[in-house]
């Protein structure tokens, strides 16, 4: 090659990207993508440690025709979905107006409110499990003075999920929020001067500047929430084990219980392979959907 | 100054390949366990007497936590890289020693003229044989008995289950009664003592063997769930909570509000193992151990110890069979279960020992390990356990929480998925 050559190929900026991205790229190739395909291949095998025997797409079929704990957990993580996610996001954005305000010691509230989810997930569904003790519980005692019964959070299937969804809000001023309040900031003064000027209202300017601009943030948001809700896993292991009977039993807990309790490496992973398509419909959904009402700034329609 | 940087760190790397080396020449092997701070420092204090007595072998200790320790030990099975020795827990015994993963050790065994199984537990050599072969040394061995508060006992004016042992009335309707006595409420009517509480399982065990019933039948082919006997056993743990009311319910016991080194509790049922815990944590009350009442068929408890492996492609099994041997030899038994009293012993010469059988700490009624390890029935541990118990519990939980009363209820359901469980073919 000549010096030439080789200078030119050196002065690209293709080439001083990607090896910037090395180390991520090195990684993304061994750890997961790799990871990703053996797990494909595995789940068309019936696999248990020791003996391997392909089956094709029989791991498939009996989940879906002859497990019943799949579809719960599947439910279960559905509704935890459903319930977190909207809430969450709703809830990071309450969070990260008002920490948005102009007032004394902003800084020092917004770095308290982030403090929750610097605790580790483990030790934090240990505190949980005393915020819900049903006859000590903070939570509890909260109901009696409001003259509510008392209830058995973790112990009585009916609630149990429901307390996993009420634990989940705990962590919403964390990134999603810093996120939410990144892109308040990134929302010119400009437009609220105008509309103020308009005669607009506090509600107003938040549905008609405040939203639109936040779109793509809270988009953004809603795709990551997503994802993360049908991944939860540590509180669940960690404070019920999946219980009472099966009610908090969440999707990445059985694929775990499937791999490591009782070695069936096929099902669990034919059951990923399941979860990552349905993450990838709900994210396409949400794409398709999001034409409607997220706007870009810039963008000409 | 680029060469002298360079001069200075060969000379690290050449020091450092220079330092001595104490395992140099010498057969390396590993050993990996995990347990408590307290059994780790004793297995590392064993490891460093094996390396002192034996200079041709170096040990290296391999601690892993506990919550990791399963999950770790099959990935270096399914790897091929598993340590020499390793101890597994027993309720995963069946399952890998299934996967082939595990050496014979009949042979080695037979070679050894200092081996001889009638030194030990018949149940301990049980444990670790699959087909009339041995595939494991057994540790940590031990039984279930009932852990009780004399302190309340006496406070309450009631008789010392101990004594009504020895009487041999030490039935289910005492043990009843004392735990209702032994229940209190405080003056805003919540409840301030349990007189029992309902262990985790498989620890509730015994109470389905009192009444004759057991979870599976002798081939393991089908469940004995809906069997009258053990409906009757599931029955009779049920109403501990919620017709004598002398068990705290799961929320009331949350959070651990009802231990027994609180004494809030007046007995508890648990290992032989809980010794040491309890002997360092109870401090303002006495206590003692008793066995497990006699019920209509039977007072046995269970016993269960965990194994000692050598994987299959060890590449010294004669080393690592010699380490195995020392870890459960009459010396280190001395140490680990006369002096610490961490389990049980599995050889009988020591369990008999007066070292053993003389304590002047609590539980000063040690021989009651010793009788409850000679009754003791053997847990029906296979491949699929943890299979089936997890589909066994998941429908118990709704006898345990109350949302069901009535066993046989719970039982049908919980036969029925745990039979479908069995009859299916494994590994789906």
């Amino acid at each position: 090659m000549s010096k030439r050559s080789r200078r030119r190929w050196v002065d690209r900026q293709e080439f001083w990207g990607f090896l910037f991205i090395c180390p991520w790229l090195i990684g993304f190739l061994i750890f997961t993508l790799g990871p990703m395909i053996s797990s494909f291949v595995l789940s068309l095998y019936k696999y248990d440690l020791a003996n391997a025997k392909f089956v094709g797409g029989e791991n498939y079929r009996r989940l879906f025709t002859q497990d019943p704990l799949f579809w719960k957990s599947l439910k279960n993580t559905v509704l935890y979905a459903v319930l977190t996610v909207p809430l969450g996001v709703l809830g990071s954005l309450l969070i990260a107006m008002l920490l948005n305000q102009p007032v004394k010691g902003v800084r020092l509230y917004r770095t308290l409110f982030y403090l929750p989810s610097m605790v580790p997930a483990v030790a934090s569904a240990l505190v949980w499990q005393w915020v819900f003790n049903a006859d000590n519980g903070i939570l509890n005692q909260g109901l009696a003075f409001l003259g509510l019964p008392n209830i058995e959070w973790l112990q009585n299937e009916k609630y149990t999920l429901f307390a996993f969804v009420l634990m989940s809000l705990w962590g919403i001023g964390g990134q999603r929020m810093i996120i939410f309040l990144a892109g308040l900031q990134g929302i010119s003064e400009s437009y609220y001067e105008a509309a103020r000027l308009d005669g607009a209202g506090t509600w107003s300017q938040f549905r008609h500047i405040t939203l639109p601009c936040l779109s793509p943030v809270m988009f953004f948001n809603m795709v990551l929430g997503l994802v993360g809700a049908f991944q939860v896993f540590t509180s669940a292991y960690i404070m019920t084990s999946g219980g009472p009977n099966n009610a908090s039993l969440f999707y990445s807990l059985y694929i775990f219980r499937n791999a490591f309790e009782y070695f069936k490496m096929g099902k669990a992973s034919a059951m990923a392979w399941i979860l990552f398509a349905i993450l990838l419909i709900f994210t396409l959904i949400q794409f398709a959907v999001s034409k409607r009402w997220v706007h870009y700034e810039g963008e000409s329609k | 100054m680029k060469k002298s940087w360079i001069g200075i760190i060969s000379l690290g790397v050449f020091a450092c390949s220079c330092s001595p080396d104490p395992a140099n020449s010498k057969i390396r092997i590993r050993y990996m366990a995990w347990g408590n701070p307290e059994q780790m420092a004793l297995e590392e204090q064993l490891c460093e007497q094996f390396n002192d007595a034996n200079p041709d072998i170096y040990v290296k200790f391999l601690k892993v936590p506990g919550t990791a320790y399963a999950n770790k030990s099959v990935v270096m099975l399914a790897s091929d890289t598993a340590p020499d020795v390793m101890r597994v827990d027993h309720y995963n015994f069946a399952n890998l020693q299934k996967k082939d993963f595990f050496m014979d050790l009949t042979d080695l065994a037979k070679s050894d003229p200092g081996w001889k199984k009638e030194d030990f537990f018949p149940q301990t050599i049980d444990e670790g044989m699959v087909n009339g072969r041995l595939f494991g040394l057994n540790v940590l061995f031990g039984g279930t008995v009932i852990y009780y508060n004399k302190t309340l006992i006496l406070r309450a004016g009631i008789e010392d289950p101990y004594a009504l042992w020895q009487r041999k009335q030490w039935t289910y309707d005492k043990f009843v009664e004392t735990a209702v006595t032994l229940t209190k409420k405080d003056s805003q009517g919540r409840y301030s003592q349990f007189g029992v509480s309902i262990p985790t399982f498989p620890s509730w065990t015994p109470f389905l063997f009192g009444f004759g019933g057991d979870f599976l039948n002798e081939d393991h082919t089908a469940s004995r769930l809906s069997d009258p006997k053990t409906v009757a056993g599931l029955q009779f743990i049920a109403d501990l909570r919620y017709k004598h009311v002398c068990a705290p319910t799961p929320a009331q016991g949350a959070n651990s509000a009802f231990t027994f080194e609180s004494g809030k509790l007046g007995m508890t049922i648990d290992w032989m193992g809980m010794t040491p815990r309890y002997r360092k944590a109870v401090k303002d009350f006495d206590w003692d151990v008793v066995p497990m009442p006699t019920g209509p068929v039977s007072g046995e408890t269970i016993v269960k110890g965990n194994q000692l492996v050598i994987p299959k492609h060890c590449k010294n099994p004669a080393a690592a069979w010699r380490f195995a041997r020392f870890i459960t030899s009459e010396k280190t038994e001395q140490l680990l279960y006369v002096k610490n009293r961490r389990c049980f012993p599995t050889r009988k010469s020591v369990a008999n020992s007066p070292a053993f059988l003389d304590s002047t700490l609590a539980p000063t009624q040690i021989h009651i390990f010793l009788d409850a390890v000679k009754g003791g029935k053997q847990l029906p541990i296979d491949d699929r356990w943890s299979e089936w118990t997890t589909t066994m519990n998941n429908e118990l939980d709704n006898l345990w929480s109350g949302k069901e009363r009535d066993a046989k209820v719970v039982a049908e359901r919980a036969a029925k998925a745990v039979d479908k469980v069995l009859t299916e073919e494994p590994g789906w």
